[in-house]
């Protein structure tokens, strides 16, 4: 089984404020921390167990800076075989369709059975990129798997729907599937395992390198014009609860219930 | 020989023990976890049985407080086994999802807490407070701690010492912002590699510094800093034993009077492995108008609060009383109004068990500084 896992360095925006800088297109990152994001390191774990079950190897693919390759290392300590970092100013990566064009021209020449990758990314939340992979590559694919099995020649996704629906498709391979959050336990990458992984093979690659016209994934091309970046206006009430803890519970359940919360 | 050649019998002197009992007779844990401390240490010499017993769910309810080392006839640290168990499972990348995160943190942003490292010096907001310069001597040189830094519950502790520094004239400075954990809980963890690694860059970053010594405001750092850090060139000392010399020194004025029943929880880290247990005490006596009670258990044999030994990302699968509920309801029956500790980790469980248990209206929980912060004229 030879499986392509691509993942994205992104922002945590969960701690610091957001603030949008003057140019009103771009986001303030230096009080973020980054990480890979986080339904891609599911995407990483499954494509390492799936390995550790049927054998084969992992290759990681990820378009972003030199300061992304500790997430990269780490993907590699836990079990993923080599790597490639995709480093081009000219690509147009608020545009989820360029970035899979990208994805999909540093792929085209590679055997692969499977290619993982996160249902969604944390920075602009898309939910794009995997599926339009698929397509630029003219595979199968299917989205918000949270559960992969591995037949002969194909595979089986569980994709979780709305309003707790799980529909199971199975596809013939080659296919690529986009993985919600949760479908596995991400591992810890050890530092000695990070440091053993710098053994690994690492390839820094530009648009040139993968014969790709920087004119057909820059903001040329792009279909997405980014206008305006702004921090939505809070609207917000707040209810304060008053008695005993009984009443309490009961005023708050029944606030559930008419709100067809529960 | 390196410590990677050793078999995890020589690592840990396995064979030193006499199997005597007295650390698990004064285990902390054993009232409320199956972990048997002694046992561990006599099964962990059969190397084959190592992934067995590292399954064992009881490893990681362990808060190294260090009582069993502290009571071991051969100077044995028998909860060292313990970490060296974890460190199994943390090298199979197989740990809790706290665990695997916290020690993520300390990677990637250079603390546990899940923060940006951008974010460390954030408490500083609106105080006038020294940074240290490479080179640029300065008497006190401080590390404010992780849980100090980011903690909006404790970093009361480090804006406190800031005022009164400034009031005092000591000469002092913090660390700049690329100030990285000290590795206490990472160690407890079992995160060997990355523990050296901050052995490695930590002393690096500390020696580039010119100081009288580092003060440090937990006792984790403190501890950490004087047992795991052999080639750093200054001498670690924690806050109470600077602001006991301040009082010593006449150079604190107090305002006000705190008429209350005090009790001093003595901190794993600062009492039995730090050796400091007067300093804490003489601190409060001097605040005007304060009663000082003990605990029954307290200096060597002080109860644990169970915030050590990484506990602070690891719940233990015993519904029984926590220790940190024990405590506060041994401070209540003996009549105290406020229980005091220095020890960031300590102030968060104990208030915690305090809260709890419903006793807010009643009594207090709190940081040395923080009192310190209310009656030093600043």
């Amino acid at each position: 089984m030879k499986s392509i896992v691509c993942i994205k360095y992104v922002p945590d925006t969960s701690e610091a404020e957001v603030k949008v800088n003057p140019d009103g297109k771009t986001v303030d990152d230096s009080r973020f921390s980054f990480d890979i994001n986080d339904a891609d390191n599911y995407a990483v774990e499954e494509s390492v167990l799936i390995k550790e079950d049927k054998g084969g190897e992992v290759d990681v693919l990820s378009i972003g800076p030199k300061q992304s390759e500790v997430m990269i290392r780490m993907a590699m300590a836990k079990g993923c075989d080599r790597a490639v970092r995709v480093e081009d100013d000219r690509i147009a990566d608020h545009d989820p369709l360029m970035v899979a064009k990208v994805l999909a021209g540093a792929i085209k020449d590679k055997e692969f059975d499977l290619i993982l990758t996160g249902c969604w990314a944390d920075d602009y939340g898309h939910m794009s990129t995997g599926v339009a992979l698929a397509e630029y590559l003219g595979v199968n694919h299917a989205s918000m798997v949270k559960k992969v099995e591995v037949l002969d020649g194909k595979v089986r996704a569980h994709r979780e729907l709305e309003g707790g629906l799980m529909e199971v498709v199975e596809l013939e391979l080659p296919a690529v599937l986009t993985i919600q959050t949760g479908i596995n336990e991400p591992r810890y990458a050890p530092i000695r395992g990070i440091r053993q992984a710098q053994k690994k093979e690492l390839n820094v690659v530009s648009l040139d390198d993968l014969g790709i016209d920087p004119a057909e994934v820059g903001s040329e091309a792009s279909q997405v014009v980014l206008e305006n970046l702004y921090i939505p206006e809070v609207e917000s009430a707040a209810e304060f609860i008053e008695g005993e803890p009984d009443e309490k519970a009961d005023k708050l359940a029944s606030i559930l219930v008419k709100g067809g919360l529960v | 020989m390196s410590t990677e050649s050793l078999t995890f019998t020589e690592k840990y002197d396995l064979l030193g023990c006499i199997q005597c009992g007295r650390c698990t007779g004064g285990c902390p844990v054993t009232v409320r976890a199956d972990l048997n401390v002694r046992q561990f240490v006599n099964d962990a010499y059969d190397e084959e049985k190592l992934d067995e017993l590292a399954r064992l769910a009881e490893i990681w309810d362990c808060t190294a407080c260090h009582t069993c080392a502290v009571r071991c006839p051969k100077g044995l640290k028998p909860l060292e086994v313990l970490i060296g168990l974890r460190s199994l499972i943390v090298e199979s990348g197989k740990v809790e999802p706290r665990v695997r995160d916290a020690l993520q943190s300390v990677l990637l942003e250079g603390n546990p807490w899940e923060k940006s490292r951008a974010m460390r010096q954030d408490w500083m907001e609106g105080l006038d407070v020294r940074i240290a310069e490479p080179g640029e001597y300065v008497e006190n040189l401080f590390f404010v701690c992780c849980t100090n830094a980011y903690d909006p519950r404790v970093q009361v502790t480090a804006k406190n010492m800031v005022k009164i520094l400034n009031k005092t004239g000591v000469d002092y400075a913090f660390l700049p912002e690329d100030e990285s954990c000290c590795g206490s809980e990472v160690f407890t963890l079992g995160e060997e590699g990355l523990f050296e690694m901050l052995v490695e860059d930590n002393t690096e970053f500390l020696n580039e510094f010119s100081a009288g010594r580092i003060v440090t405001l937990s006792p984790h750092c403190f501890t950490t800093y004087k047992t795991h850090f052999p080639d750093l060139k200054h001498p670690v000392i924690h806050y109470t034993q600077l602001m006991d010399e301040l009082i010593q020194e006449g150079k604190l004025a107090w305002k006000g009077e705190l008429p209350k029943k005090i009790v001093y929880h003595d901190p794993c880290y600062l009492g039995k492995q730090g050796g400091i247990f007067d300093e804490p005490r003489r601190i409060l006596k001097s605040i005007p108008g304060v009663e000082l009670l003990e605990f029954n258990r307290s200096r060597e044999r002080s109860l644990c609060c169970e915030g050590g030994g990484g506990k602070m990302w690891v719940e233990s699968e015993s519904r029984k009383e926590r220790l940190a509920d024990t405590r506060i309801k041994d401070a209540k029956a003996m009549g105290a109004d406020l229980v005091a500790a220095a020890c960031p980790f300590c102030i968060l469980t104990l208030e915690d068990a305090m809260k709890g248990l419903g006793y807010e209206e009643e009594m207090r929980v709190a940081e040395i500084m923080e009192l310190l912060g209310e009656f030093v004229e600043v």
